[in-house]
């Protein structure tokens, strides 16, 4: 009898933690990404005086290395 | 039932208010005085009593629930079981694996006090959350932030803690790039933001309920007549984001548990 139970699934609930961890640890990622890599083009800029260029060359670097870390952290 | 008491506490606030305004509200407004005296008892305010009351009203819960326990529970101790039951199940064993229940105890007494203080912000006649002081979120972080930490060096050792942690199987040109960001999202975004994303709601869940009460006496009293019954869409929107302001007690109350119970079994865990 017990066969014909169909099979229990608390999946709702456990996907729903699931989901929330992974779309912060995804923020974090991106948003860290940016920060540190922004922040280290701006001390960059500060020295050469290059005018903002190297904060946005390493916001762009840091956003893919977010991007990078998120696909092999939560994608595989 | 909740929102008359606001309107007559309002109205006694609105009654005084034109040398001092209530509206808008401002940050002044979770900066509670000392309850007795100023210079003796400058840490006993309003929040203050309201943790204790948390913790006395939970332990008042789990204890007349568990008193004699049943084979067949009673309904107070099947309360008490799915609480706990939740807390261990749905969080600590999904996050952390079979290992997670030994930190079900904590995790179901975080998500009971953050349930008890969050809900505070809606019920009547507390009407705020301890929350949504930044203060009680950086402790509770903090906790949280050693406690992860310490069990991935218990577990794994400092330096293979830091190996695990920081770096991803990645070549190593890329990695130069990667372990700045995995070293502040860690260590530097993790406990900040657990602590931010708790304190920022139940911060603007308040002043959002004081902006739509006190702004429909600010309306009310308005100059210009045609204004006054506007008060009463103020009124309507205090009350339905009361509801709101329910449902997100609630969910950050679990996001924080689910969040502390993944770093720590993160922590554990042998590999990402």
């Amino acid at each position: 009898m017990t066969g014909d139970r169909p099979p229990q699934s608390p999946r709702d609930d456990d996907e729903a933690a699931a989901g929330v961890n992974q779309g912060w640890t995804a923020v974090s990622y991106l948003i860290g990404g940016i920060a540190v890599w922004g922040f280290v083009g701006w001390l960059v800029d500060r020295w050469w005086h290059t005018g903002g260029i190297a904060t946005a060359v390493g916001a762009i670097v840091g956003a893919a290395g977010g991007v990078y870390l998120i696909a092999r952290r939560l994608g595989a | 039932m909740m929102i008359p008491q606001v309107l007559v506490n309002a109205a006694g606030v609105l009654a005084d208010s034109d040398s001092d305004n209530h509206f808008p509200p401002s940050v002044k407004d979770f900066y509670f005085p000392a309850l007795f005296n100023q210079s003796l008892y400058p840490w006993l305010t309003k929040f203050t009593l309201l943790v204790w009351l948390a913790v006395a009203l939970i332990l008042i819960f789990f204890w007349s629930g568990n008193r004699s326990p049943k084979m067949v529970p009673t309904k107070w101790q099947w309360m008490t079981e799915s609480l706990y039951g939740f807390a261990r199940n749905n969080i600590a064993v999904e996050m952390i694996g079979a290992e997670g229940v030994r930190f079900a105890p904590y995790f179901t007494t975080l998500l009971s006090f953050l349930l008890v203080t969050n809900l505070f912000g809606v019920v009547w006649p507390i009407l705020i959350s301890p929350n949504s002081h930044i203060a009680f979120p950086i402790i509770l972080a903090v906790i949280s932030y050693v406690m992860f930490n310490y069990l991935g060096i218990k577990r794994h050792g400092f330096w293979k803690y830091m190996k695990i942690s920081l770096i991803p199987p990645a070549p190593w040109f890329i990695l130069i790039i990667l372990i700045p960001i995995e070293f502040a999202s860690t260590f530097l975004i993790r406990p900040f933001t657990l602590a931010l994303r708790l304190f920022a709601n139940m911060f603007a869940g308040h002043i959002i309920l004081l902006v739509f009460t006190l702004g429909g006496f600010a309306l009310l009293g308005a100059n210009a007549v045609a204004i006054r019954p506007l008060s009463i869409v103020s009124w309507a929107m205090a009350i339905a984001l009361t509801f709101l302001e329910t449902l997100v007690a609630v969910l950050q109350a679990y996001v924080f548990v689910v969040l502390t119970s993944s770093y720590v079994g993160g922590a554990l865990a042998e590999e990402h």
